[in-house]
């Protein structure tokens, strides 16, 4: 299935609405009246330097991160504190982390039915045809019993990924996915992440990955200490960026690009 | 002036895939170390000679000149040139091994051992189910406890006083770690808890326990509890002092386990919630399994360590097996060869506690060889 790029007679039902979020880290002002929507079935990069709350951002959709101030609702399910909501809220969406977080004591099988298993109480028959069912979607059918030490980093990263998909998740959180990776393994990463997006998987990726943004994103979001800057699709933002910390960022990664 | 460039490479002769170069013959080596100068010649015969004697005379006393059976009491033994004097294990296992237990009824304690043991073979096979080791060996407390006590089945009554020798330890060792190594986790959890009555509760236990002798626990247990419990709750001596047991245990376990529980990466929580995992599966399938392997080298020396405690119990007049021994060999016709006896014993607690490490490593290459390889 392909989705149609957001047309304005239309608006699809969003699949995140966050409005004037705020957080703090002690006296820090970490997330400073955040508001961002994330419609059914779009793409949305987030970018900016280190330390402007982009992972804050997505660690607050799922929970992970808590904020004093402000409303997030993921399919009209909101965060407001209630653990049933919560945990509504974790199994609609899903999470790929820098780091993989792999369970190193299970296979890879076993890393991929944990969760439909335990969460969405299905058999191990089911669970385990349809984790080696992606795992050929993600070119691992040949990993299902290894370990995840026994992987690449890769390797590892599209586990993570196929971990994540079992769950069926409406919006998928990235967090740095490729940061961790030798470069020549960005790209197989990548590529399963574009597989997807042209599927039709909602999801927010904080990336540095220009190229991936400018194929993929719909809007691309600039954050910069803990605020969000400017928002606009790749073509815009990528040529005419509108402030100047924007200007900077696209400048320097364009370097390294 | 024009630099000349000094750095450079030299192309490999052959891209030939070689197998690594012969090791040095372990023998040479061996020699080389041993006799290698004037000096290591000289503290290798030297060492080597003393060894050889040392080894002769032990060898002597212990099988050569040994007295294995004695028919006629302890005088075989005391011929003169006679070595060890095996014998007196052969007059006196029935007291060594089951302690005052009735002399008519001591097959129960046969019994009681040999299951254990052979459910102790069957636990070392991995292909075995945990579930299955785990039932089997609740199973095996409760016919122990049965064994022992007696009552039914025809079997006479036979009070807690009157236990002793392998079987007890055995059961007060089987119990501890029952008992203590769960407690332990709780308490590891507890210390760990967001909710600061609790964690300080637990703290509070954890170190109060550490902080005093295993002795002062038992004593506590066994002879002071019963002052602030009510007469009519009339809990045995063995139950009191088994308590303090698995509490003392308990406090180390968890500070173990809690050990163990540091050095997870936070990330290992943090995949589990966005997964949807509630507490408890998260607790039981992720952080659990990899915070006790990781701590399973300092775990079985907690282990071992509390199947050595239970030589403790004989300060309260209950006699695990060192105090059988002790108690058996203070027959005058015997007295002599205590020695003997004792030697006995501690190759009894060092075939077990040896045997008990070994499973404990077995189990760490198990699950770390797995987690090492997880490096990243």
């Amino acid at each position: 299935m392909t989705t149609q790029p957001q047309s304005t007679a239309a608006m699809p039902e969003p699949a995140i609405v966050i409005r004037h979020l705020n957080k703090w880290y002690g006296q820090h002002h970490a997330l400073r009246d955040v508001s961002l929507r994330l419609g059914a079935g779009e793409k949305i990069v987030l970018c900016g330097p280190s330390g402007s709350g982009k992972s804050t951002l997505i660690r607050c959709i799922n929970g992970l991160e808590s904020f004093a101030e402000g409303s997030l609702e993921v399919g009209g399910v909101a965060l407001d504190g209630s653990s049933a909501h919560l945990r509504e809220i974790r199994r609609m969406t899903g999470m790929v982390f820098q780091h993989f977080n792999l369970f190193p004591h299970m296979t890879v099988l076993e890393n991929l039915t944990l969760g439909p298993r335990s969460v969405l109480r299905e058999s191990e028959i089911e669970a385990s045809a349809r984790a080696r069912a992606l795992l050929e979607r993600v070119r691992l059918g040949d990993q299902a019993l290894k370990y995840p030490g026994q992987l690449s980093g890769g390797q590892q990263q599209r586990v993570a990924i196929a971990r994540t998909l079992m769950m069926r998740p409406q919006v998928i959180l990235f967090d740095e996915p490729t940061s961790a990776l030798d470069p020549e393994m960005v790209q197989e990463v990548l590529e399963v992440m574009e597989e997807l997006a042209s599927d039709g998987q909602s999801m927010i990726v904080v990336t540095h990955e220009m190229t991936f943004a400018r194929n993929v994103a719909d809007l691309v979001v600039f954050m910069d200490k803990g605020q969000i800057l400017e928002a606009a699709p790749p073509e815009v933002f990528f040529t005419t960026p509108h402030t100047e910390r924007a200007r900077n960022f696209v400048r320097q990664i364009g370097h390294a690009a | 002036m024009t630099h000349i460039l000094t750095s450079g490479i030299e192309l490999p002769a052959s891209d030939a895939i070689r197998p690594p170069p012969a090791q040095e013959n372990r023998v040479r080596a061996l020699t080389g170390a041993l006799f290698g100068s004037t000096f290591s010649t000289l503290i290798t015969l030297i060492g080597g000679a003393l060894l050889l004697v040392f080894a002769w005379f032990a060898l002597k006393w212990a099988i050569v000149d040994a007295v294995w059976t004695a028919p006629g009491g302890s005088a075989a033994c005391a011929k003169p040139g006679a070595g060890a004097c095996w014998a007196v294990i052969g007059a006196k296992y029935p007291v060594i091994l089951f302690g005052a237990f009735p002399y008519a009824e001591q097959w129960r304690g046969v019994v009681l051992i040999a299951l254990w043991l052979v459910w102790a073979g069957v636990s070392i096979f991995r292909r075995v189910p945990a579930l299955t080791k785990i039932i089997g060996w609740i199973a095996i407390f409760i016919v122990s406890i049965i064994l022992m006590r007696g009552g039914i089945f025809g079997m006479t009554y036979v009070g807690t006083d009157q236990w002793g020798g392998l079987p007890l330890s055995f059961m007060i060792f089987g119990g501890t770690i029952a008992g203590g190594l769960p407690l332990g986790i709780l308490l590891a959890l507890g210390r760990r808890s967001r909710l600061p009555i609790f964690s300080a509760l637990c703290t509070a236990v954890i170190e109060v326990t550490r902080g005093f002798p295993l002795l002062v626990v038992l004593f506590f247990a066994a002879l002071i509890m019963p002052l602030f419990l009510p007469p009519q709750l009339n809990v045995d001596k063995l139950v009191r002092a088994e308590i303090g047991m698995i509490i003392f245990f308990a406090a180390y376990a968890a500070e173990t386990i809690r050990g163990g529980l540091q050095t997870l990466p936070l990330g290992q929580d943090e995949a589990a919630q966005a997964l949807g995992l509630s507490y408890r599966q998260r607790l039981l399938k992720v952080i659990l399994p990899q915070a006790i392997a990781s701590a399973l080298p300092s775990l079985f020396n907690d282990i071992v360590r509390s199947f050595k405690n239970t030589t403790f119990f004989a300060i309260l007049g209950l006699w695990d097996i060192l105090g059988a021994t002790k108690s058996a060999l203070q027959d005058p016709e015997w007295v002599k060869y205590s020695i003997e006896g004792y030697l006995f014993v501690f190759l009894l607690y060092f075939v077990i506690c040896s045997g008990l490490s070994l499973y404990g490593r077995s189990l760490e290459r198990e699950s770390l060889s797995r987690l090492r390889r997880a490096g990243k």
